[in-house]
């Protein structure tokens, strides 16, 4: 499984919508946000409250980016000829899932990078050790999500459904603008979305705060959502193979 | 290695439908190790789909399949078998040393790839991107993936259908090599020359169901398709009477008999006085392949 893992990195390292959605992107959005004064409050407070923002921007661009991933292999007929070796489906499917939880690491470790060697944000190290391990144990329903739309659509559409869905829940999650500026009716929605509890727990941290037991609670709920969907996504595409 | 002696391919009255097409209906076909056959039959005849049961991607309706005594996907989880589906297969953004270096090391006993890479005369493109092939590379990795893995069955879906008579004849040369170790070896073709040559067995597919099975030699004999042709001459409704003919067509001012015993018709036809003209073509595979699946549909 070792040896599917690796390629499956090698490949996704590869991919330039990944290193441009999941890394560079988040990066350069951090940077310009901050730098340019657009990021609201005070300088250094700022610089922490957009670093979780863009480190969650980044690690939902690998997460989803993972799940187009199958619909590409799919339609290459991959998962066939994966079928014809001598690895198991299970580990297939366990050798997708942790490259999926590896490919989420790159774009959270680059902003959080750029955070401290750029905006100098400093942190006490029991709060850094918490938000890396929210923002990353946190990609797994969108990973869910991604995978679902991966395995019930052809290549191109799960790719462009994915980019899509992307965007809208990191827009409407408030992780490149707070929710706090979204007029009222909009901010409402945005507290319903996966991703505003998925960056809220971190931002909660960052600022010496416990996460809210709706984040947790709401995160959970979608978690579940999304499951359901990636198995029945699954399950259709199994029956079309 | 099995120390087991069951038959390397074994179908039992297996049958696949989809929707109300029997993609397969009740094949019966067992292939002993060691042997080289090629699947032969027209689009449609199933030759996909019974390659898809015997290699456990697709659950037969009914029937059994087993690969060397084994359930198919346990024979394959075992690094017993090798194969190349008809198309796809290759995924983007690696090269060929990694493709291979991955699939090789998903078996017990794979070959050292600098000899997969000779076996498949892709030596000089080992650090090229996968998505950067030609059509006939690409088959070319694709067969290096199916027997990287040094299987003892190697399976092949059409593995010729992209190449060009070159890399064809190379190929074929490749092939001969594993037969020699003992490789059990079925391919799919409709390139008929190519069962004819390279396969100890010829079976031949038509909806579904076996509809010849032997030597490319029997398969000729068995459709009867000698061809006798003399200068037509007045009355000849007689003369699909004579020993060993089958079927008589007038055509062109002579008169063509297909028939079981060419030596017979010729005696018969001496005999008569009717020899005209007189032309004996043997037949080739094509036509006993015509013949048969026509057959088939009357």
């Amino acid at each position: 499984m070792w040896g599917y893992v690796r390629l499956e990195l090698t490949r996704t390292l590869r991919d330039g919508g990944y290193v441009i959605f999941g890394i560079v992107m988040p990066v350069v959005m951090y940077l310009v946000f901050t730098n340019l004064g657009l990021a609201p409050g005070d300088k250094h407070d700022a610089a922490i409250y957009t670093m979780v923002s863009m480190a969650a921007y980044g690690a939902l661009g690998g997460a989803f980016n993972n799940g187009s991933g199958i619909a590409e292999d799919r339609a290459a007929g991959w998962l066939r000829q994966l079928r014809l070796t001598p690895l198991t489906p299970a580990e297939v499917v366990a050798g997708k899932v942790v490259t999926g939880a590896v490919a989420v690491v790159p774009g959270i470790a680059a902003v959080l990078l750029a955070g401290v060697l750029v905006n100098h944000v400093s942190l006490p190290p029991q709060r850094w050790l918490a938000i890396v391990a929210l923002l990353w144990a946190g990609t797994v329903p969108f990973s869910l999500l991604g995978l679902g739309n991966g395995y019930r659509l052809s290549g191109q559409s799960a790719a462009m459904a994915n980019i899509a869905t992307m965007l809208t829940l990191s827009i409407l999650g408030g992780l490149w603008v707070p929710v706090g500026k979204f007029p009222s009716w909009l901010a409402a929605i945005a507290e319903w979305t996966p991703s505003n509890s998925y960056a809220g727990l971190s931002w909660r941290i960052a600022f010496g705060d416990v996460p809210t037991l709706r984040q947790v609670v709401l995160l959970s709920a979608w978690l579940l959502v999304f499951g359901v969907y990636a198995v029945y996504g699954y399950r259709r595409a199994g029956r079309r193979a | 290695m099995t120390t087991n002696t069951a038959d390397a391919v074994s179908l039992t009255s297996a049958t696949k439908r989809f929707g109300p097409v029997r993609a397969v209906d009740g094949l019966t076909l067992a292939i002993p190790r060691g042997q080289t056959v090629a699947l032969l039959g027209p689009n449609g005849a199933g030759k996909s789909t019974t390659i898809a049961l015997l290699l456990g991607l697709l659950p037969p309706d009914s029937g059994q399949a087993a690969l060397f005594g084994l359930d198919p996907e346990q024979a394959v989880r075992q690094g017993l078998a090798g194969a190349m589906p008809q198309e796809g297969g290759l995924v983007p953004r690696v090269t060929v040393r990694e493709l291979l270096t991955f699939v090789a090391g998903t078996y017990p006993a794979p070959l050292p790839l600098d000899r997969v890479l000779a076996l498949a005369r892709i030596d000089d493109l080992r650090d090229r991107r996968v998505d950067r092939l030609s059509g006939g590379q690409a088959q070319r990795v694709r067969f290096a993936m199916a027997v990287c893995g040094d299987p003892d069955l190697i399976v092949l879906d059409e593995p010729t259908a992209a190449l060009d008579v070159e890399a064809r004849r190379e190929f074929w040369d490749g092939m001969r090599g594993l037969a020699s170790q003992g490789k059990t070896i079925l391919f799919s073709t409709h390139y008929l020359d190519e069962a004819d040559e390279h396969a100890d067995r010829v079976v031949v597919l038509g909806h579904g169901r076996v509809i010849a099975d032997g030597t490319s030699a029997e398969i000729k004999r068995a459709a009867a398709l000698t061809t006798v042709s003399v200068a037509a001459d007045g009355e000849s409704a007689w003369l699909a009477t004579l020993p060993g003919v089958r079927h008589m067509e007038i055509r062109g001012g002579r008169v063509h008999l297909r028939t079981g015993d060419s030596d017979a018709t010729v005696l018969a036809l001496a005999r008569a006085d009717a020899v005209r003209d007189l032309e004996v073509a043997p037949a080739d595979l094509e036509d006993a392949f015509v013949a048969l699946t026509t057959k088939e549909n009357v």
